[in-house]
C-alpha cells in the first residue's frame, strides 16, 4: 500500500471497525509512513478529547417535568388507545370462537357472527374510521403519515429516517407507500423471516407501521413487497 | 463476540422486554425505572443537537412523552437503547427544524450552557483546562453539519458501535462510516483554527 491512507481507513481502523486483513494493510503502511501516522494520531488526540467531554448535569427538577408531561397525556394503553382496541378486538374473536364450537349454535353461528362484527363496528366504527373497508362506489380514505407534519393516525410517531423520505398512505388495509396503492406485491415477507428481518434492519421505523399487526407496502430491492407480522 | 458478551446482551434483552410488558401491565415504576436508566443519554443528546439546556429540557420532556406512549410496541428488535436514541434523534431532528432554519447555525448560547465540568479529583488548574478544552469541543461540535454532529456524538461521545449507529439512523453502516470519518476530519479543521 503505497498511497497514503483516507480519512475513512484511519477512522474505521481507530474504531477497530475494519476487517483483520485491511487491518494489517494499513499497519504496514503506518509502520512507514511518518504523516498517515501523524493523522493517526491527531484523530486519537481528537476522539480522546471527545470521550473526555463531560456529560452535562440533568437539571434535578427534569424528573418531576417529565412526570407532570406524561400525567397530562391520555393513557396510552386505556380504553381508547391502540391497545386497548387490540383487546376489544381479542376479546371479540374469542366470544365468536366460543360459540362457533357449541353445536347448538352452529347454525345461528351466521347470525352471531353479523350481530357481534356489528357490535363491534358500532363500538370502534366512528373511532378508527379509516380502518374501515370503504364502500364500493365511495372513494377509499387514504390517511397520509407523513414525516413531520399533523397528527399521524394510531398515535404513530413521525419517522424521519430513510423510511421517512417514504410516504405511507393507508389504503385498502395496508400501509402502502405513496405510488404504489392498488399495485398487486410482487412478494409477501413475513417479519420474522431473515428478509423481513434485513428490511426491518435496513429501515427500523417501519416496526413502528407494523405494530397494530397491519401489513406495509413498500418498494424494496426494485421490487413491490409486501411486509407483514408474524 | 465473546460468550459472556453475548450472554449479557440476552439478558439485557429479556430484562428490557420484561419491563416493556410491566409497563404494557400499568405498573408505573416500570417506566421509571426506563427513564433512570436512560434520561442522561437522553438528555446529553438533546443538549449536543441543540446547543442550548432549555431546549435541552423540552427536548428531553417531549421525547420520554413519546417514549412512553410507544414502549408498548417495542418488539426487542433492536435493544432498547438503540430504539430510545432513533426516537430522541427523529424528534430532535423533527423539533429543531421548526425551531430553526437548518441553515442556522447552534450552539451559540453553548459557551454560556450550564455543563458542569467538575471533577472533585481534580485540582483547580487541571478542572480549569478541562473546561476549557470541553467547551471547545462542544462548541466545535454545534458548528458541525447536522449529519456530521449526530455520527460522531453516537460514536464518540455515547460510545456506540458502527451497527448500531446505523440502526439508530437508519443508514448503511458504509454512510455511518463516511459520516464519522468526514466529521472527525471537519471538526479538527475546526479546533485548528
Amino acid at each position: 500500500m503505497n498511497r497514503h491512507l483516507s480519512t475513512e481507513q484511519l477512522s474505521s481502523y481507530l474504531d477497530g471497525e475494519i476487517g483483520s486483513s485491511k487491518a494489517e494493510r494499513i499497519e504496514e503502511h503506518l509502520d512507514t509512513c511518518p504523516a498517515c501516522r501523524g493523522r493517526l494520531e491527531a484523530m486519537e488526540r481528537l476522539v480522546s478529547g471527545l470521550q473526555r467531554v463531560q456529560r452535562p448535569s440533568l437539571p434535578p427538577d427534569l424528573a418531576a417535568a417529565v412526570r407532570r408531561r406524561i400525567a397530562a397525556a391520555p393513557e396510552p394503553y386505556g380504553a381508547s388507545g391502540p391497545y386497548g382496541f387490540l383487546r376489544r378486538l381479542q376479546l371479540h374473536l374469542s366470544l365468536l370462537s366460543e360459540i362457533a364450537l357449541r353445536p347448538a349454535f352452529r347454525t345461528s353461528a351466521a347470525m352471531g357472527l353479523a350481530i357481534l362484527f356489528s357490535v363491534f363496528l358500532l363500538n370502534n366504527g366512528l373511532e378508527h374510521a379509516h380502518h374501515t373497508a370503504p364502500a364500493l362506489d365511495e372513494p377509499t380514505t387514504v390517511v397520509t403519515v407523513q414525516t413531520y407534519f399533523g397528527q399521524p393516525p394510531l398515535d404513530l410517531p413521525p419517522t424521519t429516517s430513510e423510511v421517512a423520505g417514504r410516504e405511507f398512505v393507508w389504503f385498502d388495509g395496508r400501509w402502502i407507500q405513496r405510488g404504489l396503492e392498488g399495485k398487486k406485491p410482487e412478494s409477501h415477507v413475513m417479519a420474522e423471516s431473515p428478509e423481513g428481518r434485513a428490511m426491518l434492519s435496513k429501515y427500523a421505523d417501519l416496526d413502528l407501521l407494523l405494530a397494530d399487526g397491519t401489513p406495509v407496502v413498500l418498494r424494496y430491492r426494485l421490487a413491490t413487497v409486501e411486509l407483514s407480522g408474524s | 463476540m465473546g460468550v459472556a458478551t453475548a450472554s449479557a446482551v440476552v439478558h439485557d434483552l429479556d430484562f428490557e422486554l420484561e419491563l416493556v410488558e410491566r409497563h404494557r401491565c400499568g405498573d408505573a415504576q416500570a417506566f421509571d425505572e426506563v427513564y433512570t436508566r436512560f434520561a442522561e443519554m437522553v438528555y446529553n443528546l438533546a443538549f449536543r443537537l441543540s446547543g442550548n439546556c432549555e431546549e435541552a429540557s423540552d427536548l428531553m420532556q417531549e421525547v420520554f412523552l413519546r417514549i412512553y406512549r410507544h414502549l408498548g410496541s417495542f418488539g426487542g428488535r433492536s435493544s432498547l437503547k438503540t430504539w430510545i436514541f432513533r426516537i430522541a434523534i427523529n424528534h430532535c431532528r423533527d423539533r429543531l427544524s421548526r425551531w430553526r432554519p437548518l441553515t442556522q447555525p447552534i450552539g451559540e448560547d453553548v459557551e454560556e450552557g450550564e455543563v458542569s465540568y467538575a471533577d472533585p479529583r481534580r485540582g483547580p488548574e487541571e478542572l480549569a483546562v478541562a473546561a476549557d478544552e470541553g467547551r471547545r469541543v462542544t462548541a466545535g461540535l454545534a458548528r458541525l453539519p447536522q449529519t456530521f454532529r449526530e455520527a460522531v456524538l453516537l460514536r464518540d461521545i455515547e460510545g456506540l458501535s458502527y451497527e448500531e449507529i446505523a440502526e439508530v439512523l437508519g443508514v448503511r453502516i458504509g454512510t455511518v462510516r463516511s459520516r464519522i470519518a468526514r466529521g472527525r476530519d471537519q471538526l479538527r479543521a475546526l479546533l485548528e483554527t
